[in-house]
């Protein structure tokens, strides 16, 4: 049963444009599968080890300006650049990962965000590099054939299955991790970290390995931003706001499940986006209630309680 | 040549003096209990052998390898296990999960780890609880689920801190025939207890601790009839 | 030199209005062990409250705190009895969320309501500044340094001389001892809260004719406050003023000296490297 509705669920994301192909939906659909991917990058260290990052704009930063800088800079296509965004991030994560773990709880969440506000002020600084506050512009992307025919980047159409692998590759990645050690030893960590040590884990090395993994799919999201958006600046991808986003997004969805950031994002960014459209300003109101009624009612998530219930039907 | 080797063993928090210059042996296959007053430095000295905290002075040696220092994740996988004085399971995850995680220090695919897991638990008489959130477990089986966790780590040496705390005179009982059994398995243990009928019949050699010193180091029969640790746990008379 | 000095009192001015809002994050933080993400927009309703006073009222800004402290302690009272007391006890990571949660939405209430325009306050008696010594000093900033002294010393007096302050400080360092003293945590606690949301408010109301107003002043606000707290030890009230005074200090002196883009991030390493070791604060009086 649960696996005619993956296939289910795979064959729609792949179908999707061809059923509904007006431009104001496709953009929806690869919001919500950009923030799908952000949501499961977050999940994958704040669900899973249960280490609270408000910093993870850096690494979607990081993968956005590598992606930018190798296109412009060297000629490399953005195809091959995001990948590589994602590994920069990765690396970064490393030793941020070192110098912030020595921190626990409300602490690690503060030092996260002083250190994305570091970088985004290097960034702003580094004008050299990139660009300061003008920031990078893509104007045209390369030519390209896929198929046979040369694609066609003002149509919205290619970028969405671009978003669709990726935020396919990310729930692999995090359905992978849940049936490994590293995901059960992430989840010892969550529940009780001197327990966890007690036991033989090393955990500053499993943390550090969780957030390298959720930085590569950070920085994947970001290159994608960067070839999607075409503009990028310190300001839009090293934000607070992005941060905590991505928080509310794996929050709301549901922490250390596989679909809860689908889920996060399917509700969320719908809403916000057409919110958007109607108010112009003002969308993360929704984000803010939502994520008061998360904590307050729903812990486990939109997708935790789903789950719950739908396994208490049978 | 002994299992565990404690040379001189130190700590002091700023000003307080915890541990002074402890020293002992124990030998493999051996149940070592260390007793003492309430503040005596028992669980400070656990700590110390299981690296959650580090020792002022001193030496500790497992096999002949010096682990004083080491990280407690490093410090069981070198083999010595420990419990904790109030038990803390991994409270939302269920009793084989609990104990899978601990067994795949040694089994690192899934599968094996817990096949592992499970057979400890049978061991441990919590084979029909498997299912079971660690949180709703009595205090009893708890206990038991916190040993089964550090006995799926494959320890040499296993540190019991008060085991039989909160449990009533047959989980006592049970307790000890369980303890005499791990040891029979081929584990070496060291037990802090207060209830000291359990751990005088089940204890091949005592140390008692008073004021982070040790002031006996005797079988069972000899402590008792020791003036010295009399006097500890009841004071001295006033003349 | 003249310039070294003008810096250093300009900080000190802009200094004592971090300080403020500074205490109202450290002592919520001391008695219920919370970080409250929603902080900086307690701040930010204390401008838009000035604001609204000489737009619409007619009132100057600064004699309108009179009447948006008490309604601010209101709000506080408020949010913890109804929205976070049920949080609280499910611990400090779920409190920091729902905390920002609700920082999201009182900003983007904001922004809907009115819009998302920057906005400033001009007084006609504010536009030249005061000369003392040849320094130049802008008299609203004065006029709110003066104002957040009194109201400083008047917190002095209250946490020190009445048993509702002895109450707070007791809770602070041991709730339950406090206890079985027989303090009332609970009210403590919810007083607490409404004094610490009551400071910020204040705050943003002397704040608001020497900045910029717009709804999400408040995330960067919120951020320098936890510099000045951590600097400062988590918990001390003297520690926070005196993290807020370095901290203005410390940033007009940058601005002076230093490249004027980094010296906001010289702030985040400060305060980064405070956290890792010495996180009971500069002076060693914070608790962790």
């Amino acid at each position: 049963m649960k696996k005619i509705i993956i296939a289910l669920a795979i064959f729609l994301l792949f179908a999707a444009p061809w059923i509904v192909s007006a431009p104001f939906f496709v953009h929806l659909m690869i919001m919500v599968l950009m923030w799908t991917v952000l949501g499961a990058s977050w999940n994958i260290l704040g669900g899973f080890t249960g280490q609270v990052s408000f910093g993870h704009s850096t690494f979607l930063g990081a993968g956005a300006y590598t992606t930018m800088i190798l296109f412009l800079k060297l000629g490399i296509a953005p195809w091959y650049g995001i990948p590589i965004g994602g590994l920069v991030a990765a690396l970064i994560a490393l030793p941020i990962g070192f110098i912030c773990f020595r921190l626990r709880g409300p602490y690690f969440a503060l030092s996260t965000l002083a250190v994305a506000e570091i970088i985004r002020l290097i960034a702003l600084n580094w004008e050299s590099f990139t660009n300061g506050p003008v920031g990078l512009l893509i104007t045209t992307l390369p030519d390209v054939t896929f198929g046979g025919r040369s694609i066609d980047w003002e149509n919205k159409v290619p970028f969405y299955y671009i978003i669709a692998v990726i935020a396919l590759a990310a729930i692999v990645a995090t359905y992978i991790m849940s049936r490994t050690r590293l995901g059960a030893y992430s989840l010892a960590i969550r529940e009780d970290i001197d327990s966890a040590e007690a036991i033989g884990i090393n955990t500053v090395q499993t943390r550090v390995a969780a957030l390298s993994l959720s930085a590569f799919f950070a920085g994947v999201a970001g290159g994608f931003y960067a070839m999607y958006f075409r503009y990028i600046d310190p300001d839009a991808v090293f934000s607070i706001a992005l941060s905590v986003e991505m928080v509310f997004i794996a929050v709301v969805g549901g922490l250390t499940t596989v679909a809860g950031p689908l889920i996060g994002a399917i509700v969320l960014v719908t809403f916000g986006e057409t919110f958007r459209q109607i108010f112009l300003v003002g969308h993360l109101i929704f984000y803010g209630l939502m994520m008061m009624i998360a904590i307050r009612y729903l812990p486990e998530g939109i997708w935790g309680r789903l789950r719950l219930w739908l396994g208490a039907q049978h | 040549m002994a299992l565990l080797t404690v040379k001189g063993l130190t700590k002091y928090f700023g000003g307080l003096r915890a541990v002074h210059d402890l020293s002992f042996e124990v030998q493999p296959g051996e149940i070592l209990g260390l007793i003492g007053p309430n503040g005596a430095g028992k669980t400070t000295a656990f700590n110390l052998i299981a690296g959650f905290i580090h020792p002022t002075r001193g030496q500790i040696l497992l096999d002949g390898e010096g682990i004083a220092g080491m990280k407690p994740y490093a410090v069981t996988r070198k083999g010595i296990a420990r419990t904790f004085q109030i038990v803390k399971p991994f409270k939302k995850l269920t009793v084989l999960e609990n104990v899978t995680l601990a067994a795949f220090l040694r089994f690192p695919s899934r599968g094996e780890a817990e096949a592992e897991a499970r057979r400890v638990l049978e061991r441990m008489g919590l084979g029909s609880k498997i299912s079971a959130l660690a949180v709703d477990l009595t205090l009893s089986e708890q206990k038991r689920l916190e040993i089964a966790r550090a006995l799926a780590t494959q320890p040499k040496l296993l540190l019991l801190d008060e085991p039989m705390g909160g449990l009533n005179a047959t989980e006592i009982e049970q307790a000890s025939i369980l303890v005499r059994d791990i040891c029979k398995g081929g584990v070496t243990i060291i037990w802090v207890e207060h209830v000291l009928k359990a751990i005088m019949n089940s204890s091949n050699r005592v140390i008692v601790i008073n004021q982070g010193e040790k002031i006996a180091d005797a079988s069972p029969g000899e402590i008792v009839e020791n003036p010295q640790v009399i006097a500890a746990y009841l004071g001295t008379k006033k003349r | 030199m003249e310039t070294f000095v003008q810096s250093i009192v300009s900080g000190l001015l802009t200094g004592s209005l971090y300080a403020m809002i500074g205490v109202g994050l450290t002592v919520i933080f001391g008695v219920m062990r919370i970080i409250n993400m929603a902080h900086g927009e307690m701040v930010m309703l204390g401008m838009y409250g000035a604001f609204l006073s000489i737009s619409f009222l007619k009132v100057d800004p600064f004699l309108s705190i009179v009447l948006w402290i008490p309604i601010a302690f209101l709000i506080g009272v408020f949010i913890y009895r109804f929205l976070l007391k049920n949080i609280v006890p499910a611990g400090e990571l779920n409190t920091l969320l729902y905390t920002a949660g609700l920082s999201l939405f009182i900003a983007n209430l904001v922004l809907l309501i009115g819009t998302g325009d920057y906005r400033t306050i001009k007084l006609k008696y504010a536009i030249m500044p005061l000369r003392p010594f040849g320094i130049s000093v802008p008299i609203p900033l004065a006029i709110a340094f003066g104002m957040a002294i009194l109201i400083t010393v008047a917190l002095y007096w209250f946490l020190a001389r009445t048993d509702t302050g002895r109450a707070i400080r007791a809770t602070s360092q041991e709730p339950e001892a406090a206890a079985l003293m027989g303090v009332n945590v609970d009210r403590t606690t919810i007083i607490t809260f409404a004094l610490g949301t009551a400071l910020a408010c204040a705050a943003g109301v002397l704040l608001a004719p020497s900045l910029y107003l717009y709804p999400t002043v408040g995330e960067i606000l919120v951020a320098k406050c936890f510099v000045i707290v951590v600097l400062g030890g988590l918990g001390s009230v003297p520690g926070a003023i005196a993290g807020g005074l370095l901290l203005g200090v410390v940033e007009s002196l940058g601005a002076v000296y230093v490249s004027v883009p980094y010296k906001d991030a010289i702030g985040f390493v400060i305060f980064l490297l405070v956290l890792l070791f010495r996180p009971s604060g500069l002076f060693g009086v914070g608790k962790s």
